[in-house]
């Protein structure tokens, strides 16, 4: 039984396709991420799949069966802003989220308490929400969709805007999250947050999956094409066009991307022939270079 | 199973209503209007009291010392209708015949001086004591004065109209006394002849005589209207705030991921409305403790008398028309993108209850007129009108049911449509809708 399954959803805002024949799976405790630019669909996709908006046309099953309004119950959402009472105190807001969903009012309280008191947010319970610093009230953000112990949590860019110790925090907490056997979705326009988190990805393009599936087969799938490699002399040898598709210089070192058909055994020789080499690697391909390159195919 | 939509209303109409009157601007208004209300009112009438408390010192210059002593027996005489001090067992017996300014007018005080002195000279030196302040002011009322009905007063102070009227009634009392004592009707006769008539209206209502009082009804109408009115301006708009609050926070994505959008519309109209109820609610208690004495007095002598009926159509018609009114704001609040273009919406809203104020006249002439009757089951109307005819005159019974029906279909017909407009006008940000892509939002809408 998956968690989500989408099976070819569109929908549409005016001429604008917003998400267009969508499918994907989602397996129970698994981390997902739903990436893609900025305006790619991926808020919208996330909010057709717990039921705020209704897709034109596809069906979205959650849980094996087709989205009713009692699946609600049973997951969690953080959307992409904060979506707070500001003028409410932190403790009472997460008490009504949490009887939203069905908590009784003692439970709500003991375990947005107990969330609290894991996050740090111990002495802020009975402050307002306005008073918190964004990063708190990402976490207060945080704990409200996750008070009520819910299967499936989906977050709309959980990370951005967070400073790097508020980023930790919240990365180990939903790491716990997966070890206790939730299901996680996540969006992000950072491809190097999916890459470290997710199980599984759907890349997603102008509304249309551009990947979708198990990032490690993904990324077998591309095959080892990057080259990492430091060298002090000539550089010579980057701007052989049968070797050398593109270059990136990050200063410290030169990532490669081979040509098509080229041999990374030939471009080590012809390195080694004009400069010296103190490092030479080959790489599987980053996320966003398969990114780049998936939009690239479906483009063409 | 419980009810989820039941729950997610109540905790949704809980929250907005204890977030709001726990806040201290909610205090401060409700302890702040009726001070203000207090100023303006209370304290004026309070100072213009204590004004006419204080003794007024006259001169009255006739021709003869009779006529002047029966002119200072109207004016020291206690006023009560227009009975003068000759006939005080007759008052006893009218005890209801009190009227409304009695009790401003039984703190004027008079010391009266008769002078019958009518000489240029005597007019002089009464100027002089009047600059001097030894006077308040005179009265010119000589024979040839009184044959003309041209009587001067002349005084520091011009006196208010309320005082003017009333010492021109009592003069005329005075003369009429003097001119019947000539042609031999003396004492208790003459002020027999003279006492005024008084109208009572009864009102029959199912077979039954009910003691009315016209002023009165119009008077528990017109509060109801006000009071409506005040309510819709002043919480109407914090509906249509609460609603646009979280458009802009996004947290009705939130609130959406665990409730559908009629509940959050049903929630927030009835949590927000509950809390101009209270506010509203303890303003009437204030007003009330503060006129107990007065409004006890005038029940008990019959002066308002307000059939439970009226009573029972006030709350139920004040309800439902604040709801309608309010879920209005609420769709305004959905469409609208900030408070500015609401601002401009707003007289809109506002327009058929201003219509429904001047509707109230030919209604109340004519309760059972074809317009009357049919304006009266208009949803935007029927708030004022029909609850003015059911103060005026019972309906039938029909009509009553009529117009409630279409009343609280409308208000639930608005809820649906708000609640639609709302879920995808605040997923959609950004520019003011027109109204065919309202429309078009109502057709997506289909589904949720």
């Amino acid at each position: 039984m998956n968690t989500v399954e989408l099976n070819k959803i569109r929908k549409s805002y005016d001429e604008f396709v917003a998400v267009d024949d969508l499918s994907l799976i989602i397996r129970p405790g698994e981390v997902y991420g739903l990436l893609g630019p900025n305006g790619a669909g991926k808020t919208s996709t996330l909010r057709m799949m717990i039921g705020i908006t209704v897709p034109d046309s596809g069906v979205v099953s959650l849980f094996g069966e087709p989205l009713r309004r009692e699946h609600m119950q049973r997951l969690g959402y953080l959307p992409e802003e904060r979506g707070l009472y500001k003028k409410m105190k932190v403790l009472d807001q997460l008490v009504f989220l949490g009887q939203l969903k069905g908590l009784s009012g003692h439970d709500a309280s003991r375990r947005a308490l107990q969330w609290c008191e894991r996050l740090g947010l111990k002495d802020w319970t009975d402050k307002k929400v306005e008073e918190l610093s964004k990063g708190m009230q990402q976490k207060v953000q945080f704990i409200g969709a996750l008070v009520h112990d819910p299967q499936f949590v989906v977050m709309d860019e959980p990370f951005s805007g967070l400073d790097p110790s508020s980023a930790m925090v919240l990365k180990d907490a939903f790491l716990e999250l997966k070890t206790a056997g939730k299901t996680l979705l996540f969006s992000t326009h950072r491809m190097d947050t999916a890459e470290r988190l997710c199980d599984s990805i759907c890349l997603i393009n102008h509304g249309r999956a551009v990947l979708e599936g198990d990032l490690g087969k993904i990324r077998t799938g591309y095959g080892k094409r990057n080259v990492q490699i430091k060298y002090e002399g000539d550089s010579q040898f980057l701007h052989n066009a049968k070797l050398v598709q593109s270059f990136n210089d990050y200063g410290n070192y030169v990532e490669v991307r081979l040509a098509p058909g080229a041999d990374s055994q030939d471009l080590l020789h012809a390195a080694a022939a004009h400069a010296r080499l103190s490092k030479f690697e080959l790489m599987e391909p980053s996320l966003e270079e398969i990114f780049i390159e998936a939009v690239g195919k479906a483009n063409a | 199973m419980r009810n989820l939509g039941l729950t997610n209303t109540w905790l949704i109409i809980k929250r907005e209503y204890l977030e709001r009157v726990r806040t201290r601007s909610f205090l401060v208004l409700t302890l702040l209007l009726p001070a203000i209300m207090a100023g303006a009112f209370i304290i004026p009438a309070k100072l213009s009291s204590m004004k006419s408390a204080q003794t007024q010192r006259l001169v009255v210059v006739t021709s003869t010392p009779q006529f002047g002593e029966i002119v200072r027996q109207q004016l020291v005489a206690k006023p009560d209708g227009a009975t003068t001090v000759a006939d005080k067992e007759d008052k006893d017996k009218d005890d209801d015949d009190k009227d409304l300014g009695k009790a401003d007018e039984s703190s004027r005080n008079y010391a009266i001086e008769i002078d019958s002195n009518s000489s240029d000279a005597e007019r002089t030196a009464l100027q002089n004591r009047v600059d001097a302040g030894n006077i308040d002011g005179y009265l010119w009322l000589t024979d040839d004065a009184v044959a003309a009905r041209k009587v001067t007063y002349y005084g520091r102070q011009a006196g208010g109209f309320m005082e003017k009227s009333w010492l021109a009634g009592q003069l005329d009392h005075a003369i009429l006394l003097q001119e019947l004592a000539q042609r031999g009707v003396g004492g208790a006769q003459a002020n027999a002849l003279l006492k005024p008539v008084k109208l009572e209206t009864i009102r029959v209502e199912a077979g039954h005589e009910t003691k009315s009082n016209g002023q009165a009804m119009f008077f528990a109408v017109f509060a109801m209207v006000m009071l409506l009115y005040t309510a819709v301006i002043f919480y109407g708009v914090s509906v249509m705030r609460a609603v646009l609050e979280e458009k802009n926070s996004r947290v009705m994505e939130v609130l959406l991921s665990s409730a559908t959008s009629t509940e959050l519309m049903a929630g927030k109209l009835i949590g927000v409305g509950a809390v101009g109820l209270t506010q509203i609610g303890i303003w009437i208690v204030m007003a009330a403790v503060y006129a107990f004495p007065a409004l006890a007095a005038s029940v008990s002598t019959g002066e308002i008398r307000i059939p439970p009926l009226t009573l029972a159509a006030f709350a139920l018609f004040f309800l439902l028309g604040y709801l309608l009114y309010s879920s209005v704001y609420a769709a305004i609040g959905a469409v609208i993108t900030s408070e500015q273009e609401g601002q401009q919406l707003q007289f809109i809203i506002l327009l058929p209850l201003i219509i429904s104020v001047f509707m109230m006249g030919p209604v109340m002439r004519a309760p059972d007129a074809p317009i009357a009757v049919w304006t009266s089951m208009v949803p935007f109307f029927s708030p004022v009108l029909m609850y003015l005819r059911i103060a005026v005159q019972t309906p039938p019974l029909w009509q009553i049911a009529l117009s409630l029906l279409l009343l609280v279909a409308t208000i639930a017909g608005f809820l649906f449509l708000c609640a639609r407009i709302y879920r995808i006008g605040i997923l959609m940000y950004g520019k003011r809708p027109t109204l065919p892509e309202i429309v078009k939002w109502l057709q997506y809408a289909k589904g949720l």
